[in-house]
């Protein structure tokens, strides 16, 4: 895949002690829905507005498509953008909106006519045409400002936090629908936003950013599955995590020791014996292992919460040391109620070593 | 006709706050100008007779009949202009004088005492006060020769520099330039002559001047080099201030105003209305207003009684036939509004 | 009786204003309508219904001459005002960084209206007269050699004065729409490809409109009525419609005819005030 987008050492500080985004390189493949997630004030809606053209970089390069536009202002870079409360003109009809950025590019009255049309139709809201954005509902005013900037058919489109106004129905809804529309249209999306499911359904590649620098990045799949931090892990997900020492390692498996057990895992680099280690587990990882069952990895407790929340129950069992670590257990149908597990129930539960993480060092918080 | 215009419109606003002063026995409430009740012969008045003194100050001729139609019976006495007495008269607001209560009645000018503007159906309705020409000056120092002519408001070579009253005296100027002296009949031809005459001058008017205090002003800052202008009362001011004025009577002539003290209409206080009445008439209030004014006044003999000899001169109460010459104000009656209206039509040009 | 006291501060908060409006407002106006039907008579005026007045109105020339010269001034003091007030607004909102200057810069605009009116147009007097600063500083430059007359009492100076003194109210409307507008409109703009000129066109300019209007409608019904200006800077030339009924109603003692003109400068004004808020509202709803 050709890179539409390439960052190069790109770096943005306000004042020394101020720093917006921190060397920065980055590449965006052409065609791919990229998401730029992290915690507010991560860097990452610096670092989309810089490559919108809203903020000049104090370092690094810029380059769309092969081309350096680092100088360039907004108004001639082939981007356009999809702004958190949209930005619609209130003193334009949703056709004039749409239609707004056109005439610039020399198109004909009837061009302009046709791509106006196509642009709402895919939208869903040719019918709009002559209303006004206070007349529409946010989730049209949405897809109104998405029409308005697919219709200059740009190179890349970058969209600001774009679902974070709207109600949790219409996001879920939209999200899929973003991610529809852009396969269909084939252009490079570039999203901002802090919501971990929105990026993880619609992305091609994700982006995890931590104070100005890029945490890591990998498809969502990736990211889920082998994050590269603590950090990472912690914000994509539900994670437990526990402290413990490496017993044992070799290439590819370690032993480690947890104060309420043992347990084993598949590692990517190595560990030296005695290192002091963080693991970390995912709830809906974890088996409970039935009476008499037997697997890899063993850890015994007690159920000492049990929280329900629709889809199934996730309990929340204290080890034999007093740390606690959660397992979700799915609920079907067949499932009686009186079989959920009580509340001081001991039981014993299971993870695959290849479903442990092993972070280096001590957790943070 | 003082100084006092100086304030106008603020001074006008306020004597609309203050008019709602109460009528009370024993209290003269006047409706006058500026010096025509100063302290420096009121507080003796006071004392002398007992009555107390209360006076509001008007800004123009035109606030005398608006105040009294609106505000009823609240003053006294009055002052207007003798271009105003016969609007008093006809509009019923003053009464007449009883000419016996009147100590120096005989000793006042008789062209004073008999001008028709005070009379109405053989009574008397006015006590004349002081008086003067109204005629022209120039800085002494921007002309070679001397103008002596109306027709030196018109020189062309003054464009920009001139300045005449912001009146409808106005037209009685221009037709004296015209040569209709007839200024206080003037036909409806005569009055659109004088108009035209009027328009024409507009070019070389740098402004026209509405009070006393402007007229000083724009000799002051340089803006104009002659004028008509009220006889020594500007050109005293100017001359203090260090500029050289030329005054004099053009060979048209010159219109003569007069202050006339008037009696509101069913005043309760008329006892100390005349006695106001005779001290103004007396040697202390004559001077007084000579002095404070730099006007001449209408008893002769107090005049001669309280004045040096130069300014007895100076402010020509030696002589009688300077009083005669002057083209004295007369009523325009129902006349009036054709002279307001071309006027009016002047200055919308 | 208790009713009355269970209603009374209803009544009072509702008909001390209504009140109000109806004794100092309405009852004058009716008064001032009335008197416009009447008829002008020696030594004052009768009561009578013609439209006399109103005919002298608009056929002695020196009227609507009038009315046209103070429509044309008012006109112009408005887009003198506009045209200042606007980069001012515009520079404070968009490109003053510092909130204190801005803060600063905005009083500087405003304070003046805590100074008396009189002062400040006498001050342009002694500015713009024959030995005035404007003159002394033109000489002292060498760009003229001897002072020029054509500063002052002329109907320049009449806008100049009028300019200044009404031009905060001006720039307070215009600040507040200009400061309305969301910032990302612009960056909007800019994204769709429109460059700052474009952009200022077709999105400042016209989100500002309800601030221009109301701007425009205070500045002219100021300048409208205004009668200070032309009695003192303003020349021969000078005389508004304020002016005319100030001396219908005291030298010339005729109040109908003065009652009519102010009828007519009242038509006027509502129908300025109404076309603003016309203006206002139409681009408020984003019907532009």
């Amino acid at each position: 895949m050709t890179a539409i987008i390439e960052l190069d050492h790109l770096s943005k500080h306000y004042s020394p002690a101020i720093i917006g985004v921190d060397d920065i390189s980055l590449s965006v493949g052409d065609g791919e829905f990229l998401t730029l997630l992290g915690p507010s004030g991560c860097g990452k809606s610096t670092l989309l507005r810089m490559i919108g053209g809203f903020e000049e970089p104090t370092a690094g390069t810029i380059r769309l498509a092969g081309q350096d536009v680092t100088a360039l202002p907004p108004y001639r870079r082939a981007i356009n953008m999809v702004f958190q409360d949209y930005a619609l003109f209130p003193h334009m009809t949703v056709g004039r909106n749409v239609a707004y950025g056109l005439k610039l590019l020399g198109c004909s009255e009837l061009e302009i006519r046709t791509r106006v049309y196509d642009a709402l139709k895919l939208v869903g809201l040719y019918d709009k045409l002559k209303l006004y954005p206070h007349q529409l509902s946010g989730g049209q005013r949405q897809r109104i400002a998405l029409a308005r900037a697919i219709v200059r058919r740009p190179k890349v489109l970058l969209l600001d936090e774009p679902l974070s106004a709207l109600d949790a129905k219409l996001r879920e809804q939209m999200q899929t629908e973003l991610k529809r529309l852009q396969e269909k249209v084939g252009i490079t999306f570039i999203m901002v936003t802090h919501d971990q499911t929105e990026a993880l359904v619609m992305s091609d590649q994700i982006v995890v950013m931590e104070k100005g620098r890029i945490a890591q990045k990998g498809t969502p799949q990736q990211l889920y599955d082998h994050p590269a931090s603590i950090y990472v892990a912690n914000f994509i997900g539900t994670t437990t995590f526990l402290p413990g020492a490496v017993e044992a390692a070799d290439q590819t498996t370690a032993r480690i020791a947890l104060g309420g057990g043992e347990i084993a895992a598949n590692i990517d680099r190595p560990f030296a014996r005695g290192e002091r280690v963080t693991i970390g587990l995912r709830p809906e990882k974890i088996r409970i292992l039935a009476e008499g069952e037997t697997a890899a990895n063993v850890l015994a407790g007690r159920v000492s919460e049990v929280i329900y929340y629709g889809l199934g129950l996730r309990l929340g069992v204290t080890l034999a040391d007093g740390s606690r670590i959660f397992a979700d257990l799915l609920l079907p149908d067949t499932l009686a109620r009186s079989q959920v597990p009580p509340v001081g129930l001991a039981v014993r539960l299971a993870v695959a070593p290849h479903n442990v993480f092993v972070f280096a060092g001590e957790e943070a918080a | 006709m003082t100084i006092a215009r100086t304030a106008g419109i603020s001074t006008a606003i306020l004597a609309t706050l203050l008019s709602s002063v109460a009528h009370a026995e024993g209290t003269l409430n006047l409706l006058t100008w500026e010096g025509y009740a100063d302290p420096s012969y009121v507080t003796q008045f006071e004392q002398e007779t007992g009555c107390k003194v209360n006076a509001t100050y008007v800004g123009s001729n035109d606030d005398f009949a608006p105040k009294l139609m609106a505000g009823g019976g609240v003053f006294d006495l009055i002052t207007p202009s003798l271009d105003t007495t016969k609007l008093m008269i006809d509009l019923d607001l003053v009464e007449p004088v009883d000419t016996a209560k009147i100590t120096a009645w005989g000793d006042l000018y008789p062209t004073l005492t008999s001008l028709d503007a005070i009379q109405k159906d053989g009574q008397i309705y006015g006590v004349p006060y002081t008086w003067g020409g109204i005629v022209l000056m120039y800085r002494t120092d921007a002309f070679t020769t001397p103008p002596e002519s109306i027709a030196d408001l018109w020189n062309p070579d003054l464009k920009g520099k001139v300045s005449i009253w912001d009146d409808k005296s106005s037209i009685y100027l221009a037709a004296r330039k015209n040569g209709d002296m007839n200024i206080y009949s003037l036909s409806d031809e005569q009055i659109a002559a004088a108009q035209q005459a009027l328009v024409e001058q507009k070019p070389l008017v740098r402004k026209y001047w509405a009070t006393a205090g402007e007229l000083v002003d724009l000799y002051k800052s340089g803006e104009i080099v002659i004028s008509n202008t009220w006889a020594g009362n500007q050109a005293s001011i100017l001359k203090r201030a260090g500029i050289d004025m030329t005054e004099f009577v053009p060979k048209e002539g010159a219109e003569g105003w007069v202050d006339i003290w008037m009696v509101v209409k069913d005043t309760p206080n008329l006892d100390c209305a005349y006695k106001y009445l005779n001290m103004q008439l007396s040697p202390l209030g004559q001077c007084a207003i000579a002095n404070i004014n730099t006007a001449s006044v209408a008893n002769p003999v107090a005049a001669k009684s309280c004045m040096s000899p130069e300014q007895f001169v100076e402010l020509h109460q030696d002589d009688p036939g300077y009083l005669e010459r002057l083209m004295v104000w007369q009523s325009l009656g129902d006349r009036y509004e054709a002279y307001a209206n071309a006027w009016n039509a002047v200055k919308a040009q | 009786m208790s009713a009355l006291r269970r209603h009374l501060p209803a009544v009072l908060v509702l008909g001390i204003p209504l009140a109000w409006i109806v004794l100092f407002m309405l009852l004058p106006y009716g008064i001032l309508a009335t008197y416009s039907f009447w008829l002008k008579k020696y030594p004052t005026f009768v009561p009578a219904f013609q439209f006399g007045n109103y005919l002298t109105l608009f056929t002695d020339p020196q009227y609507v001459l009038v009315l046209l010269r103070t429509i044309k001034i008012s006109l112009l003091v408005c887009l003198a005002s506009l045209l200042l007030a606007y980069p001012f607004a515009w520079f404070l909102v968009y490109r003053c960084r510092s909130a204190q200057i801005r803060t600063w810069l905005y009083m500087a605009v405003i304070a003046p209206l805590w100074i008396s009116y009189l002062l400040r147009a006498y001050i342009w007097k002694t500015i713009l007269g024959t030995e005035g600063v404007l003159n002394s500083f033109l000489i002292w430059a060498g760009i003229i050699e001897t002072p020029s007359s054509i500063f002052l009492y002329n109907q320049f100076s009449m806008v100049v004065t009028l300019t200044y003194i009404f031009i905060p109210f001006m720039v307070m409307p215009i600040y507040t729409a200009l400061e309305k507008i969301p910032a990302n409109l612009n960056e909007a703009s800019a994204d769709l490809g429109l460059g700052p000129w474009r952009s200022f066109w077709r999105v400042t300019v016209p989100l500002s409109m309800p601030g221009v209007a109301a701007g425009f409608t205070l500045t002219f019904c100021l300048s409208f009525g205004d009668f200070v200006a032309p009695f003192l800077v303003g020349g021969p030339d000078g005389n508004l419609i304020a002016n005319v009924i100030t001396t219908q109603f005291g030298s010339a003692l005729n109040w109908p005819l003065g009652s009519a003109l102010s009828v007519v400068m009242l038509v006027v004004v509502l129908g300025v005030v109404s076309l603003g808020d016309r203006v206002e509202r139409r681009s408020a709803a984003g019907g532009f």
